[in-house]
């Protein structure tokens, strides 16, 4: 792609400067860095000198494949970070500067730390705080399930270590602002005693959640000079893009940071700032401008075309009523959207909305990958509607699900079905159907009818038995000899496994799969998905096993383990996940989930226009992403007028974030009720009437 | 037909792998098949020793970064991790330059693609650029399988190849260059390679014939040499057996390709839910 005189600028100039680059999405900000990366190289700057710094890693993608394609002959290899990835790397190289200091309290001084996944941050809360709030009535009148309660009491932890407050000023911070109840105040109690015994319990065990990586590595290491010089000496050259994305934490470290480097890129969307509710702050990341030599802005937009660049002007104007000059434009907004009238329940736009992609890819040629169906919340039963009737016109799709229950895969189901049938001093017998689920799952060509027949004769009291147990000859007959013999291997293993010690679960797991499930004739043979999620349970038992059992060696590990699968944990998310999905296929996601991934396509399907769900934030009792911002003042009161008005903001960004990434149209899918059959009257609908209804009258006038 | 993508990264185990067995390249880094099965038959044994392996690395890597030795030996509490440490401490730098570069990585161009190499340690002065890398396996195999290993042909060749920016802008001069296996269990014993232009040339040869074969294969067919096959992963699928083989016969002994740390630590917004 050829750049335009400043990006040039940016790409080749500045090498011992700083610059602040700004502009909205799409005027090739991260193009031009990505530039000047390589342009550092070639320029005899070490790779491994240069940092590229990102609010969240997938974000650090197109940096690396365009390095990796780079036809450089030098060493590209550049290093990426996030600040959790950074504070993760700095407590475990640096971890015995600080281990023993008296003010952390750490319970074993000089053992190594144990950081804590995704996955063991619900355990540990469920177990630590579990019993502390059935003991003293917590969240008495908060009705929203554990799991919710237990991820905004990480979320007000980790508010406290991005924004750099005190976590014992939680709920003071939000009970000033916004305890207008006693009941409401008691509940900001309640989220500070239980914030507060969560971190005291991991600090008694090393334990090191998200939070407390972070807050360790700003406020403890960071200020050490040794980590300060490791750090400033190793990467001399820094890029930092989406800085409006990212937190006061990392600003803060920049803004030390930035004196010490011979170079420095941070770039700026504006108008961005959609990781609000994960404490990013565009506001404080403005500042970081005054600390730069340069500021260069982009505004020519390489992404919208002219009919979309009209439908951004004039939706803007729709959801700011501050403004009151109507734009002109050289294009009609109107041709930049397609939505079908007269659509009253949901399975018909989701069957309007398949339809047009389908001809899209198969009349039109357009790349699957070009385009993204999304609502505000992607549930369940809405993305199985879409991939169904996707399926049905042969589109490929592919969906990326930010948060997955374990036990939601069939092929973790399975494994542990199994798991239990093997271990039965356990105490925990599948229920039947659970084991005909299993049996169809195992065995290649076994359909469920037959697997729950199986079920139905050989599994008693918690136990399988051989196939020779059938005394029906129909029975045996049905299900054919070929298949019972599988059942036999399968049951045999079992059997043999049960005679010896039992193995960690996690080797379980992998024997099991690699000696019977994955063997020919078994259900995981070349089963590519199947694999790739008994790889991520094994993983996840492993990390379980190897943490816990060094805070409780005496636990029972592998029956704690099923528990916590079973009572819903979510699954760690994996780096992987964001790599391996480069197929070309339709994306189906939420729309802050293609939002952050900064990806612009040719085409946008907004599904559920009418849903108030565009502008609201989801209901937290708890916590508050404007109240424990840096941008709060102390002792303010949240008021109603703030409320809509964030409403308002929320809604515009989400709009116009995401028409700056769509190069060709908007397809606009509403039902005129929802799944649950209420009429959708939400503001983004009515906002897109409005401008409707302007557009048409000023064509009237004319 | 070309199966690699544009921005493919070989590594010298990705060609390890290539050259033990066409399919497994090819369902590891092509298809990228996860395939969880036990690469050996005591995997208990197998972790803890992955563990200690780790545990050492990261230790050293701690010295090196400017921890004070003491420091870090009150912190070890396995044995065996202690004794490799105190020999490291006793003789693993011995005449290793000054300038030193730990955990250090370096891409090049090789064809059209690019070849990384993660050295454990580089260490360079005026005249010599040493290569070390630590090994904690229990075994030190003998010194012409090392030397046709494809770690000792592609680290060597990395540094010729791309160290121009450690040196001033000059390219390394393959003379210089050396590389150290140090084997921790053997109180430090060394096994060490000195590189030339010829060898250089001729490793030159053999990389770009390999990427060249791998971008122009048809198939990735089964390798001949079944024992290979009690060791992978992928046996079932290959329908090459059904158990993993006795870790003690395991001829390395030691893993190569400690997978990444993957997890994405960072935090994730109720929203998401
Ligand atoms: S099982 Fe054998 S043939 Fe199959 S990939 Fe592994 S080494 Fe190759």
């Amino acid at each position: 792609m050829r750049l335009l005189k400043d990006q040039q600028r940016v790409a080749s100039g500045y090498f011992d400067t700083t610059i602040y680059l700004d502009g909205i999405a799409g005027t090739g900000k991260t193009t031009a860095a990505i530039e000047r990366v390589k342009e550092l190289i070639r320029s005899g700057v070490p790779a491994d000198s240069i940092l590229i710094w990102v609010p969240q890693a997938n974000l650090a993608m197109p940096y690396r494949r365009a390095l990796q394609r780079a036809r450089i002959d030098a060493d590209t290899n550049v290093p990426t970070t996030t600040i959790g990835k950074l504070a993760y790397e700095m407590t475990d190289l640096f971890w015995p500067l600080i281990s023993d200091d008296e003010k952390f309290n750490f319970g074993d001084k000089f053992g190594r730390p144990n950081f804590l996944s995704l996955e063991l941050v619900q355990y540990y809360m469920t177990k630590f705080l579990g019993p502390e709030i059935e003991l003293r009535d917590y969240f008495n009148s908060v009705h929203i399930s554990r799991n919710r309660l237990y991820t905004q009491i990480v979320d007000n932890l980790n508010k406290a270590a991005l924004v750099r407050f005190e976590p014992d000023k939680i709920g003071d911070r939000l009970k000033d602002a916004l305890g207008d109840s006693v009941e409401q105040s008691y509940i900001y109690d309640d989220a500070q005693e239980t914030a507060s015994l969560f971190r005291q319990r991991c600090l008694e065990h090393n334990l090191l959640d998200f939070s407390l990586q972070v807050e360790l590595f700003v406020n403890h290491l960071w200020p050490l000079e040794q980590v300060q010089n490791y750090l400033t000496r190793k990467y001399r050259h820094l890029i930092v893009d989406n800085v409006e994305e990212d937190t006061p934490a990392s600003h803060d470290i920049l803004r030390d940071w930035l004196p010490q480097t011979d170079s420095a890129l941070l770039i700026s969307d504006t108008g961005g700032g959609y990781r609000r509710f994960l404490g990013a702050d565009p506001i404080n990341a403005e500042t970081l401008c005054d600390q730069c030599q340069v500021h260069i802005t982009l505004d020519n937009h390489r992404v919208m075309s002219k009919e979309l660049v009209a439908l951004h002007d004039q939706l803007d104007f729709s959801l700011d009523p501050s403004k009151t000059d109507e734009p002109q434009s050289d294009a009609d907004a109107r041709d930049a959207i397609a939505y079908a009238p007269d659509i009253n329940y949901q399975p018909q736009m989701i069957a309007w909305a398949a339809e047009h992609i389908a001809s899209l890819v198969h009349d039109q040629g357009v790349p699957a990958s070009e385009i993204v169906i999304m609502a505000p919340y992607m549930p369940d039963a809405l993305r199985f509607s879409l991939q169904r009737e996707l399926d049905a016109q042969q589109v490929p799709h592919r969906s990326h699900r930010p948060s997955r229950a374990l036990r939601e895969e069939t092929a973790s189901r399975t494994l542990l079905t199994l798991a239990r049938l093997a271990h039965p001093h356990w105490n925990l017998p599948p229920n039947k159907f659970d084991v005909g689920y299993a049996l169809a799952a195992s065995i290649n060509e076994l359909d469920l009818i037959r697997a729950r027949l199986l079920a139905d004769v050989l599994y008693r009291n918690g136990k399988l038995a051989p196939f020779t147990g059938i005394k029906n000859d129909a029975l045996t007959q049905r299900i054919t000899f070929d298949l019972g013999m599988r059942y036999q291997v399968l049951f045999d293993w079992l059997q043999a496994y049960q005679a010896q010690d039992p193995l960690p679960l996690d080797i379980f797991f992998s024997k099991l799969f690699g000696e019977v499930l994955s063997q020919k004739g078994f259900g995981f043979h070349g089963q590519t998905d199947a694999a790739n999620i008994a790889a991520n349970l094994i993983d996840s038992a492993q990390a379980f096993r190897q943490t816990v059992s060094e805070i409780e060696p005496n636990l029972d590990i592998p029956t704690e383990y099923v528990k916590m699968v079973e009572e819903g944990v979510i699954a760690n998310q994996y780096l992987r996940d964001w790599e391996d999905d480069q197929r070309d296929a339709v994306l189906i996601a939420p729309a802050y989930t293609f939002l952050l991934t900064n990806q612009p396509v040719d085409y946008q399907f907004w599904l559920n226009v009418g849903s108030s769900g565009w502008a609201q934030r989801l209901y937290q009792p708890l916590t508050h992403p404007y109240v424990l911002s840096r941008q709060w003042q102390s002792g303010r009161r949240w008021t109603e007028n703030e409320e809509d008005e964030a409403h308002r903001q929320t809604l515009a960004y989400m709009a116009l974030g995401l028409i700056r990434r769509c190069r060709k149209q908007i397809y606009l899918g509403f039902s005129q009720y929802s799944e649950q059959g209420y009429e959708q009257r939400g503001d983004l609908l009515m906002a897109i009437q409005t401008m409707l209804r302007r557009l048409n009258r000023s064509d009237a006038h004319a | 037909m070309n199966h690699l993508p544009e921005d493919f990264i070989f590594s010298q185990s990705s060609l390890q792998d290539y050259v033990d067995c066409p399919r497994r390249f090819q369902l590891k880094y092509l298809l990228r098949q996860r395939y969880p099965a036990p690469e050996v038959d005591d995997l208990l044994e197998f972790e803890r020793r992955m563990a200690q392996g780790e545990r050492f690395h990261h230790l050293l890597h701690q010295h090196a970064v400017g921890l004070p030795a003491e420091v870090l030996q009150k912190r070890i509490d396995d044995d065996e991790v202690r004794r490799w440490f105190d020999t490291y401490l006793a003789n693993g730098l011995n005449d290793v330059p000054e300038r030193r570069y730990p955990e250090y990585s370096l891409t090049i161009p090789l064809g059209a693609y690019r070849l990384l190499a993660k050295f454990d340690l580089l260490a360079l002065s005026d005249d010599k650029a040493l290569i070390i890398d630590w090994k904690t396996s229990r075994h030190v195999p003998r010194r012409d399988r090392l030397q046709k290993r494809l770690q000792t042909i592609v680290y060597r060749y990395v540094l010729a190849k791309g160290g121009t920016a450690l040196n001033g802008g000059q390219p390394i001069p393959p003379e210089q260059i050396e590389m150290r296996y140090w084997y921790a269990d053997h109180e430090g014993q060394l096994v060490s390679f000195a590189y030339d232009a010829a060898q250089f040339e001729a490793d030159e040869h053999y990389l770009t014939c390999l990427v060249r074969e791998i971008e122009e294969r048809e198939r990735f067919p089964l390798t001949d040499d079944t024992t290979r096959c009690a060791y992978c992963t992928y046996r079932s699928l290959c329908e090459r057996g059904i158990t993993a083989g006795p870790l003690d016969e395991w001829e390395l002994d030691e893993p190569t390709d400690l997978d990444e740390l993957d997890f994405d630590f960072d935090q994730i917004a109720e929203i998401e839910f």
